[in-house]
């Protein structure tokens, strides 16, 4: 991520130490300068922070579109908020946080929309088709991979895979993953404690390795 | 080597922990012991590590070339002062207008068709309201010639007081 080098020197508004300790963080710098009016400032951390979102979105939602809304909706948060900005965390902590919040919601709002297939387990039937870990167990005892699978088809397993996991399981695994997150500053987003991280973070894990252990081998 | 069966659920969690470099130096030295001791350990934490790594499979996303300025130019519209006609408060007090418009009206219909009854189909029987007193005296009244009589009589005073409805005798 690229910043802007005078971003210290342009704040017009320099709090006190007192004020924050998170001060040596570059983006906490920017949004104080957003906080000011500082609309440019905002954007450097819309561009830093935009395909990060729409990534673990879309990871989340399985969609494009749904992934941009979301991650819209995580800056049109935190603008709103801007002129009470008060650091007591990193930036990105308080973004994950809101990130996390939005996930709920979406997952709150899909389970209203869903009609649940009481039909049986054909794909192509219900709305929602059968649940990942049903089509997983079914592939697995189908067949045991004799072959090569070309990187798509692996791409799919993975995905599968991932789709296994509970949605805070994906997310904290994501956030992990992608961001490098510590279980602590994932906690922090999460608003769970360290502790919790850990045994979910351990779940996610231990269910991603029984997905994707017979395709190990093919996969190297 | 001793072959553990089982790891308990806190020895994988410390696992995952010690992979992700989460644990304290002691509880990764109680890892180390384990998989030193523990072909289970050992496999399980080889699995891990490779269901891990093929998370790098998975494609990453972006956002689109235009969703900073989308995204800027969103911002900024909510920025902008709204038209008050979208507040509440305002469409609250239109719609308290329209109904005491259609309340004025209605009682303004009302008005307006108890005057026009009242002027122009009038009580056919208000006039004979009026003329009661006369109506009740009418077969004494016909005894009267004329009105000249009538009115001698009333300049001396005749009819001047008296609850007595017959008239007085000449």
């Amino acid at each position: 991520m690229k910043l802007t080098g005078d971003v210290a020197a342009s704040s017009t508004n320099t709090p006190t130490l007192t004020e924050s300790g998170y001060l040596r963080d570059p983006e906490v710098l920017l949004m104080l300068r957003a906080r000011d009016g500082d609309d440019a400032a905002f954007s450097e951390l819309v561009s830093a922070y935009q395909d990060r979102l729409v990534n673990i979105f879309h990871h989340l939602v399985q969609s494009q579109e749904a992934a941009e809304d979301l991650a819209q909706e995580v800056f049109l948060r935190i603008y709103r908020a801007r002129r009470g900005y008060v650091p007591t965390a990193r930036f990105s902590t308080w973004l994950f946080r809101i990130a996390n919040n939005l996930a709920s919601n979406s997952r709150r709002d899909r389970g209203r929309r869903k009609e649940v297939n009481l039909a049986g387990s054909d794909a192509s039937s219900g709305l929602l088709g059968p649940r990942p870990q049903e089509q997983l167990a079914v592939d697995k005892s189908a067949f045991m991979p004799t072959r090569q699978l070309d990187k798509r088809e692996m791409q799919a397993i993975v995905q599968k895979a991932l789709g296994t996991l509970n949605d805070r399981q994906r997310l904290a695994l994501l956030l992990h993953k992608y961001e490098d997150l510590s279980y602590e500053d994932i906690a922090d987003a999460m608003e769970m404690s360290t502790a919790a991280v850990k045994s979910l973070l351990s779940r996610a894990r231990e269910s991603l390795r029984v997905a994707l252990e017979p395709y190990m081998q093919i996969g190297r | 080597m001793e072959k553990v069966s089982r790891l308990s659920q806190e020895q994988r969690d410390n696992l995952v922990a010690y992979l992700d470099g989460e644990l304290e130096d002691n509880e990764s030295q109680e890892i180390d012991r384990i998989l030193a001791r523990s072909d289970v350990a050992r496999h399980e934490v080889e699995a891990l590590s490779r269901a891990w790594d093929m998370l790098d499979l998975l494609p990453n996303s972006k956002a689109t070339s235009d969703f900073t300025n989308r995204t800027m130019s969103t911002l900024r519209l909510e920025e902008t002062p709204g038209d008050f006609t979208d507040h509440p408060w305002f469409l609250l007090a239109r719609r308290g207008a329209v109904m005491t418009a259609w309340l004025a009206a209605i009682a303004a219909c009302g008005v307006v068709g108890f005057l026009a009854t009242w002027k122009w189909y009038p009580n056919p029987h208000q006039r004979m309201l009026e003329e009661l007193p006369i109506i009740r005296q009418l077969d004494v009244y016909a005894e009267v010639d004329s009105i000249e009589f009538l009115d001698a009589l009333h300049r001396e005073g005749l009819f001047d007081g008296g609850s007595n409805d017959a008239p007085p005798t000449p």
